[in-house]
């Protein structure tokens, strides 16, 4: 069948057939291998990428599902050249280390951001409960995503020493 | 910014801020937080093909029969590979980490659920799951070894009659320090507590699951192989063996790694797999497993049955520690080095105390689980060590009716006594200062300090033997 999308802008139509993953879809067909297949099941959340603006999983969107529907993906975040704030705080708060979840992390962060851009940490934690993340025991993402929500409000010196709960 | 700005940038303020404060910028989070990461699954070569495994649903069985016919013969699949083609090419079994052997696809029987059966290649990864389906398997169910205690009960069913003689489950035996000096230790010991501890089997789970893709240049004779592998280097070793190539015409790359904890040591049969494809087909071969593939045929970690004892006197004073391990190590030993264990679980199972005597026997037995043993630095034991010594102390202070704390300032290896007293003495000096530190910090002290003294085991093999582990006669004695 042919689908056809927008995928981080770009119109794009292909010939697939009809069980394609939408994750597959994007990593094979399209070479948009940001997005990661962590575990097929919706439960890791690596493949995280946004269907119309909303955080879906993409191990399990058929992508002639989201054919007439406008997909981002990781390698859209960053715009004009410019890192999004969340990528900037992912770096410099180190919530990332192998990098295997992070764009599903960061797809899923920005989303909350653009919903609510002073979240707690409790509200951080709960946006990232269907997400997995193996290295960084995840203190280091909420504060990456702290990072970012006072790096767009303009207060982010505020934000040095702020303790984290949780972590000792 | 430019990718090259943000390391700039990163090198910049590496100079200003302290380490671990989360403001050290790393070099390759540039690419990753851009999605332009390297992992395996991310290579794409011209003419790619893609190869999935069969597994066996069962975790002990005798295999009658396999068709593959009707698989065989979709429009898609390239090739479909079972256990017995594989032996008539000397192929069916690999030598693992651990001088044992592992089936790459099973021939006789398949030892533990989701083992590999046969393999497919074909042109997408959807129509290889497809062809999967229709490969026909008859078995012959076998009882099943799953309790570890129960393996080397007189009638356990032998899961490795591939091994010549192979009459029982043992897989091997190892010890450290003197048996009748520890027993002298404790008959004279007023109190004695005994604890058995079972220590599960967990698994590493990296997000990224295991996979590899093989090229074979059959002009020039060489293979590349890109792997989720953390010992690029044993890998290449072994694919030497097993395809008979010498080694410079291999090349491992082990690319950006989706996590590893140990998991990604081993040698896993789809790796092979992926080179036989690649060998047979001309093309290139990916093979990814699935989450559920990942959970259940790669290497876990624990899995210890173990018996601890601990001498003490009445006024707590340490004594002496003794432990009995029975370890399962699955269907196949795949522990990364055996060399090690002596290094982990010996170094440490003493603890930071100051003991007259000590003791460590294990056994290992096999058992029709997956195979692998090394995560989390397991196969160096020291995970089980801390717990075993630590968790001995607390019972014993229990028993006693005294604060754990207290009871471990108490027996802490004082900074003037380490000189004199064995070989690690140099290695446990540098841990004294830990008894003069107070309250519940002594405690913890105790337990990082035993990771210190982990850390530092390789400087152990320069010290006089005396207190090393040995191998058993026997241990050798599973060669193919």
């Amino acid at each position: 069948m042919r689908v056809t999308m927008t995928v981080n802008g770009e119109e794009v139509t292909r010939e697939i057939e009809g069980r394609l993953l939408l994750v597959h879809f994007l990593r094979d067909d399209l070479g948009l291998t940001g997005t990661h297949w962590g575990c097929d099941t919706s439960n890791c959340g690596t493949c995280v990428v946004w269907l119309d603006n909303e955080p879906v999983k993409s191990c399990t969107v058929l992508a002639a599902m989201a054919g007439g529907h406008e997909v981002r993906t990781v390698e859209g975040l960053e715009r004009n050249g410019e890192l999004d704030p969340i990528q900037r705080g992912f770096m410099e708060c180190h919530g990332l280390q192998c990098g295997f979840c992070t764009p599903g992390m960061m797809m899923t962060t920005r989303a909350l951001l653009d919903r609510n851009p002073d979240p707690t940490q409790q509200e951080i934690r709960e946006a990232i409960s269907g997400q997995i993340c193996r290295c960084t025991g995840y203190a280091t993402i909420v504060r990456s995503v702290q990072w970012a929500a006072a790096e767009e409000a303009g207060t982010r010196t505020v934000l040095e020493d702020a303790p984290m709960e949780g972590v000792s | 910014m430019t990718a090259v700005e943000d390391r700039r940038t990163a090198f910049e303020d590496n100079d200003k801020q302290p380490v671990g404060h989360g403001r050290m910028l790393r070099k390759e989070d540039p690419r990753f937080i851009r999605g332009k990461g390297r992992y395996v699954d991310d290579l794409q070569l011209p003419g790619m093909l893609h190869l999935a495994v069969l597994r066996a649903p069962m975790a002990h069985a005798r295999i009658v029969s396999i068709d593959t016919t009707v698989a065989q013969a979709q429009p898609k699949v390239k090739l479909v590979v079972t256990g017995a083609m594989l032996a008539e090419q000397g192929l069916a079994w690999m030598p693992t980490l651990s001088n044992d052997v592992q089936a790459v696809l099973a021939t006789d029987k398949v030892r533990f659920q989701g083992q590999e059966v046969a393999f497919v290649v074909a042109e997408d990864r959807y129509a290889a799951r497809d062809a999967l389906e229709l490969i026909d398997v008859e078995y012959e169910i076998l009882d099943p070894v799953i309790d570890v205690r129960k393996a080397l009960e007189p009638d356990a069913p032998v899961i490795r009659t591939d091994l010549e003689g192979k009459t029982d489950n043992h897989c091997f035996d190892w010890e450290t320090g003197d048996a009748a000096a520890t027993q002298a230790v404790f008959d004279k010991a007023d109190v004695v507590v005994t604890e058995d501890i079972v220590y599960p089997r967990v698994h590493p789970a990296p997000m990224e699951t295991c996979g590899s893709v093989a090229e074979f240049d059959a002009i020039d004779g060489k293979l590349t192989l890109w792997t989720t592998s953390q010992a690029p280097h044993a890998h290449r070793t072994l694919y030497a063996i097993v395809a008979g190539l010498p080694e410079h015409k291999i090349r491992v790359v082990a690319p950006d790694i989706g996590g590893g904890f140990g998991n990604k040591v081993p040698i896993y049969p789809g790796y092979v797999c992926s080179i036989v494809g690649a060998l047979l087909t001309g093309k290139p071969v990916k093979w990814m497993e699935d989450r559920s593939e990942n959970l259940t045929s790669t290497g876990f970690a624990r899995d210890y049955v173990m018996r601890g004892e601990i001498a003490a006197t009445r006024d707590g004073k340490i004594l002496a520690i003794r432990t009995n391990v029975l370890a399962d190590h699955g269907a196949f030993n795949g522990t990364a080095a055996p060399v090690k264990y002596p290094a982990g679980f010996f170094g440490v199972f003493t603890g930071s105390y100051d003991l007259e005597a000590a003791y460590a026997h294990m056994t290992a037995v096999y058992t029709n689980k997956a195979p692998g043993g090394v995560a989390y630095a397991c196969s160096f034991r020291i995970t089980e060590a801390v717990y075993l010594v630590e968790r001995m102390v607390d019972c014993l202070a229990y028993d006693l009716e005294m604060d754990p704390v207290e009871l471990r300032l108490r027996n802490l290896i004082k900074p003037e006594l380490a000189a004199a007293q064995d070989p690690h003495a140099f290695v446990k000096a540098l841990i004294g200062p830990a008894s003069y530190l107070t309250g519940a910090a002594a405690a913890w002290a105790s337990v990082h300090a035993a990771f210190v003294i982990y850390l530092l085991t390789p400087l152990f093999y320069i010290t006089p033997p005396d207190w090393h582990g040995k191998a058993q006669p026997g241990a050798d004695e599973k060669k193919p």
